[in-house]
């Protein structure tokens, strides 16, 4: 259980102290202050004890989050908990930052209230709370104007991500299939890691309470309609078939049917939200290739040659691609020769910067760079950070693919064939590095 | 954050409040009342409302009744009188139609913490015991822990105790967890809530209907369960199964947890789970949030005290990333020194090569000490890129190694010919004490095979005087002993050196009493000497040989999934540091004494307008003026602050008054060379702190006395420092 949380700025003010407990004593809020935030060494663990009392910190951009608690309690769960907290407040108001969180404190100490009592978390889904907040998120751009949730006396509804009676004249669906791929490779091009987080993100503008089915190629369910024996397409996707690592849900799906059958049930929330998240580590396919050479020409000189190579089908397009070849800090002067795209050197950023707008697939390009160095006495060896790269292809890197997205109202009169569906998949970079 | 015109702001707000047209416009009073709320975070004493904001409370806008809750639980505490005002509204509300109105009130009646009002609040929390809707239910549960929390003494009702138990049933899972929290603090003194058969398979039954957060709860209570036979035991794993690989790491661990005591007496299946977690633990480690992966590691290595193959094929998921941050990293490296194999061998090395030119040193250093611990496996790998990092001539990267060769050398001896290779030059770069020592003491043991070992010796002996570490004194000494008995012929003439100086002239006892120790052990001659140096030492290479046993599982169960294996790794840290700490203090002291014996006194004492009329007075006195960095001394009580003082001679004269800005205080001393014909100075000095990060110090010294000056400044900012210290340990208490 938490005894206390508070939320500080960057200077180690308080924003907001809650205390559940009365073993939190007033001074805890200082010890943290003076012994994490204002310490001159770096962090040396997210937990921190200060005289039997625990302190477990994340940051968000520049705003610690610190639970305070002294009972032997489970880390996990409070830094699961903490997580969960800022989801909730980036919910209700956008991007956790000082103005945000000054300018709702209001709405932060009501949702402080409810999610804990007496430092045993509650209730935590920000569709159920909605009943209970009265205060609405202040955003610093925009201003959302939000219909007022009417707060209705049935508390415990058995939908409380979705209201009754919601109407649309055109009932429309976007699904979104987001990854992220990561990569680590070792400079003769092995790959020491790699794996790709996904997200499903949908949009959905449907009349009254459908009942959505969405289907898409997991090994496990392909395997076991492969045994069953329907054969409609068996052949062709056994072998796209992805393996799943781990997956959670929005809280619409029903599990239960998700663990017994494994297909994904469920009633939509209105708007935008995210279905699923996922990972997977096996089979990835890897967009590009990184392949650096440097040499070390005398002491003051070093000559760099990259090659990257798009590795999928000719057809698509890749974009906003960027290399960033770091460079050493006492480099004087950059000569550039690339073949395609723009590349420049960043003295600031300590780092080339070549940029691609597009690039197809099966293709290869390369940039040279002839790097002069300013003589050091400086015995430090350099430490050669990785090239890392970004970009933005339309494919899922996981090979993940939508088989179906069926969606049921047997009240309203509307069928599966009326909805308009669109569905796009966008494989960006995450952390896509090579050593050099 | 104190806040200036906090009087006029309140007097504006209860005019506000109390003004009839505010109070009939429902969202004007509203308005007014965020106000107060928003004085109030912001540090302004706004206690005084307290009459007008009970008003307040009697309301029918949701919104409104919030705000004032949020107002009236903070000021309770000081107004108990006033207090009893809310309650009659309170207990109203109670009874509101609207259940968000009821758990409204009933939360906030217990949240006001006041022994007093516990005689009101007992009975609306029976009634809400048996509310219509699950919410108010749930805040009534959790109030009766609330009650007791307040007077642990006062024995709570049976039938209350009876009540809880039976809402086990309650078909809101939340009420049911809370439930088992309340139980669980209630009675807390007859060791928890009981739990029999049927509480555990009718919690186990629901385990699925509640949130994670419940899930862990209701883990973590059945933890005390004791099944009455193999087959209900059996029941209960495959009932758990499916949250063993749950793709939540809480629940995750919290079922591994309770697996690991239920199987205590059954270590296959045990062994059968941790093999069935691997998969979710990996990716827990692989986590986008670094926290959890941290916590993720931690465990890891708690599993591998027991399993150290568990992990061994997936060892490059704990290759660290560029990005890391210091503490991850350094747990990955300890992970990766347990599962280094004779496949992986060499990709291992490579990588943790990689990490010993980390930018922080650290990683670097913790790179350098997991190399040399994969040395006692495979020393002739090691060696080689140990001694190809001294060639990097990095100051912090030398005295690593030299450390790291040094502990490898004592289990492996049969690698000291490459040690003593390498070691020829390394003791330019060495600066700090720790890699002096560590070379030290490889030269009085290897002396014989280092041949540079007398003249790198007789450097740190003309350099002696200089010296300021303790340890490298000690080392010092005991090697040019132990040098003398291989190679008398080139060390005699230092070793009479170096004993004359620890004896006669070195202030510290320690030194000088080792130093009068082997001078007399010199003297019952020289079998006697090398009996007492070279004497037969135990074999730790024994162990490696052997290798580490590995534990049983029920050895660190009971640690699992709590704070304590995070705990581990900085326990570890902060007493490396207080220890360096400790003997950097040591070192300080002498030196500081032997640069400057500077006395403090207090005669002849300066009358406050004598003190005024000296400070103003610029042209005569010099003055300079320091920043220190001591945010934390002006909570301090002027009265700790001038019983530090005094103690080293310093006398305050003036204060401003804790918590206010901007704070100072001025002082004053005279000090004295001690030795010297008697040179005395006397020197003003003003602390200031305006809020930012820093103290600034004046001080102004007449006559002028530069040494003096700086001998005073680091008394005073050793007085501070320690109050400082003391003040941080007490706030945390």
């Amino acid at each position: 259980m938490i005894g206390g949380l508070f939320i500080y700025n960057h200077k180690g003010e308080v924003l907001i102290s809650r205390v559940y407990r009365d073993d939190i004593g007033r001074n805890a809020v200082d010890a943290f202050r003076v012994n994490v935030i204002h310490a001159r060494q770096q962090v040396r663990s997210p937990v921190t004890n200060i005289a039997r009392t625990s302190f477990f910190h994340v940051k968000r951009s520049n705003i610690w989050l610190a639970a305070v608690t002294k009972q032997n309690v489970n880390a996990t769960m409070v830094f699961e908990f903490l997580y969960k907290m800022c989801d909730v407040m980036s919910a209700y108001f956008g991007k956790i930052s000082e103005e945000n969180v000054k300018n709702n404190f209001v709405l932060i100490y009501e949702l402080l209230d409810e999610i804990l009592d007496f430092g045993y978390p509650q209730n935590s889904e920000t569709g159920a709370l909605k009943t209970f907040i009265t205060q609405q998120g202040i955003k610093s751009q925009h201003h959302t104007k939000e219909e007022q949730s009417q707060i209705t006396s049935q508390v415990t509804g058995q939908i409380g991500w979705r209201r009754e009676g919601i109407k649309y004249r055109r009932n429309e669906l976007f699904l979104d299939v987001l990854e992220s791929v990561n990569l680590l490779m070792s400079p003769q091009g092995q790959v020491l890691s790699a794996h790709v987080s996904g997200r499903v993100v949908m949009k959905s503008y449907l009349s009254g309470m459908p009942e959505c089915k969405f289907g898409m190629n997991d090994k496990i369910v392909i395997d076991k309609q492969g045994k069953g024996g329907s054969s409609e397409d068996g052949g062709k996707s056994g072998k796209q078939s992805i393996a799943i690592d781990d997956c959670t849900f929005h809280q619409c799906v029903r599990l239960s049917k998700f663990d017994s059958e494994r297909s994904i049930s469920f009633i939509p929330p209105d708007g935008d939200y995210e279905l699923m998240r996922y990972r997977t580590t096996k089979d990835i396919i890897l967009p590009f290739r990184v392949i650096p050479l440097v040499r070390e020409v005398g002491r003051t000189k070093l000559e760099v040659k990259v090659v990257i190579k798009s590795n999928f089908k000719s057809s698509l397009l890749a974009q906003k691609i960027e290399v960033r070849i770091p460079t050493p800090l006492n480099t004087s002067g950059v000569q550039l020769i690339c073949m395609k795209g723009k590349a420049k050197y960043k003295a600031s950023e300590n780092a080339i910067v070549w940029k691609i707008k597009r690039m197809a697939g099966m293709k290869e390009s390369q940039i040279s760079a002839e790097i002069e160095l300013l003589p050091t006495n400086d015995k430090k060896k350099w430490a050669r950070p990785p090239i890392s790269m970004n970009f933005e292809v339309p494919f899922a890197p996981s090979g993940l693919k939508v088989r179906y997205l069926k969606v049921f109202e047997p009240k309203l009169n509307y069928s599966d064939h009326d909805v308009i569906k669109w569905v796009r998949y966008i494989g960006r970079s995450g952390i896509y590095e090579t050593r050099c | 954050m104190p806040y200036l015109g906090g009087e006029d702001t309140v007097r504006e707000l209860r005019r506000a409040l109390s003004n009839p047209n505010v109070q009939s416009d429902q969202l004007r009073y509203r308005n007014t009342i965020l106000k107060v709320i928003r004085a109030m975070s912001q540090g302004v004493d706004v206690s005084g409302l307290f009459s007008d904001m009970v008003k307040a409370c009697a309301t029918v806008d949701i919104v409104q009744k919030k705000l004032v809750y949020v107002f009236l639980c903070s000021y309770a505490a000081l107004n108990p009188e006033l207090s009893l005002l809310v309650i009659n509204t309170l207990r109203k509300d109670c009874q509101d139609p609207n259940p968000m109105v009821r758990s409204l009130a009933l939360r906030n009646m217990t949240n006001l913490r006041l022994p007093s009002l516990m005689e009101y609040v007992e009975q609306p929390l029976t009634a809400g015991l048996r509310d219509r809707a699950a919410c108010v239910r749930r805040v009534a549960v959790l109030g009766w822990a609330k009650l007791h929390n307040l007077q642990p003494n006062s024995e709570i009702d049976a039938a209350v105790v009876n009540e809880l138990y039976s809402l086990l049933r309650d078909p809101d899972p939340v009420v049911m967890v809370n439930c088992l929290r309340a139980l669980e603090e209630i009675l807390k003194e007859e060791g928890g809530i009981a739990i029999n058969k049927p509480i555990t398979h009718h919690l186990l039954n629901r385990l699925k209907e509640s949130d994670v957060w419940g899930q862990c709860e209701v883990l973590r209570i059945l933890q005390r369960y004791r099944p009455q036979s193999e087959d209900e035991l059996f029941d209960i794993l495959s009932l758990l199964d499916a949250s063993l690989v749950s793709p939540h790491p809480q629940v995750m661990a919290a079922t591994l947890s309770l697996f690991l005591s239920l199987c205590s007496g059954l270590p296959a299946v045990s062994l059968a789970a941790l093999e069935r977690v691997r998969g979710p633990l990996l990716a827990a480690c692989g986590s986008v949030s670094r926290e959890l992966r941290f916590t993720a590691l931690c465990h890891i290595q708690l599993l591998l005290r027991s399993l150290p193959g568990l992990m061994g094929a997936h060892y490059k998921r704990f290759f660290c990333g560029y990005a890391e941050p210091a503490y991850i990293k350094q747990r990955k490296m300890q992970v990766l020194v347990e599962l280094v194999n004779d496949d992986n061998v060499t990709m291992l090395l490579d990588e943790l090569k990689g990490y010993c030119t980390d930018v922080n040193t650290d990683t670097a250093q913790a790179a350098i000490s997991a190399i040399g611990r994969i040395g006692r496996s495979y020393s002739d790998r090691c060696l080689e890129i140990l001694t190809g990092l001294l060639a990097l001539k990095q100051e912090h990267i030398t005295s690593a190694v030299v450390q790291t060769m040094r502990d490898l050398v004592w289990v492996c001896p049969q690698c000291s010919d490459t040690v003593c290779l390498a070691l020829e030059g390394c003791e330019e770069t060495l600066q700090d004490s720790q890699g002096r020592q560590a070379l030290l003491w490889l030269l009085g043991v290897y002396g014989e095979q280092v041949s540079s070992a007398p003249y790198t010796l007789e450097v740190f002996i003309d350099g002696v005087r200089s010296e300021v570490s303790l340890g490298v004194k000690m080392e010092l000494l005991t090697t040019t002993m132990r040098l003398f008995l291989c190679r008398p012929a080139e060390t005699q003439d230092m070793l009479g050196r170096l004993l004359h100086y620890c004896i006669e002239e070195e202030p510290d006892m320690c030194v000088r009493d080792q130093a009068l120790l082997y001078y007399r052990l010199l003297h019952c001659g020289i079998e006697e000497t090398q009996k007492v140096l070279q004497g037969r030492r135990s074999d730790p290479s024994l162990g490696v040989l052997i290798g580490r046993p590995s534990e049983p599982i029920s050895q660190w169960a009971c640690s699992f999934n709590t704070l304590e294996p995070l705990r581990q790794g900085t326990v570890e840290t902060d007493s490396t540091i207080s220890a360096s700490r400790c003997t950097d203090a040591s070192a300080d002291v002498p030196a500081s004494s032997i640069a400057a014996p500077l006395s403090l006194s207090l005669s002849p004492a300066l009358s406050p307008e004598e003190f005024e009329r000296l400070w103003l007075q610029r042209q005569v006195l010099h003055s300079e003026q320091e920043q220190i960095q001591f945010p934390a001394i002006p909570h301090c009580s002027p009265q700790s602050l001038q019983a530090a003082m005094q103690l080293v001679n310093i006398q305050t004269l003036a204060f401003t008054p804790p918590h206010t800005l901007p704070w100072r205080v001025y002082l004053y001393t005279h000090t004295q060379h001690a030795g010297d014909s008697p040179h005395i100075t006397l020197i003003l000095g003003e602390l200031l702190y305006t809020g930012e990060e820093e103290l600034k110090v004046t001080l102004k010294q007449q006559p002028r006395d530069d040494k003096a000056l700086k001998g005073f400044l680091s008394i005073l900012t050793t007085v501070l420092h320690t109050l400082v210290t003391q003040l941080v340990w007490f706030i945390a208490r």
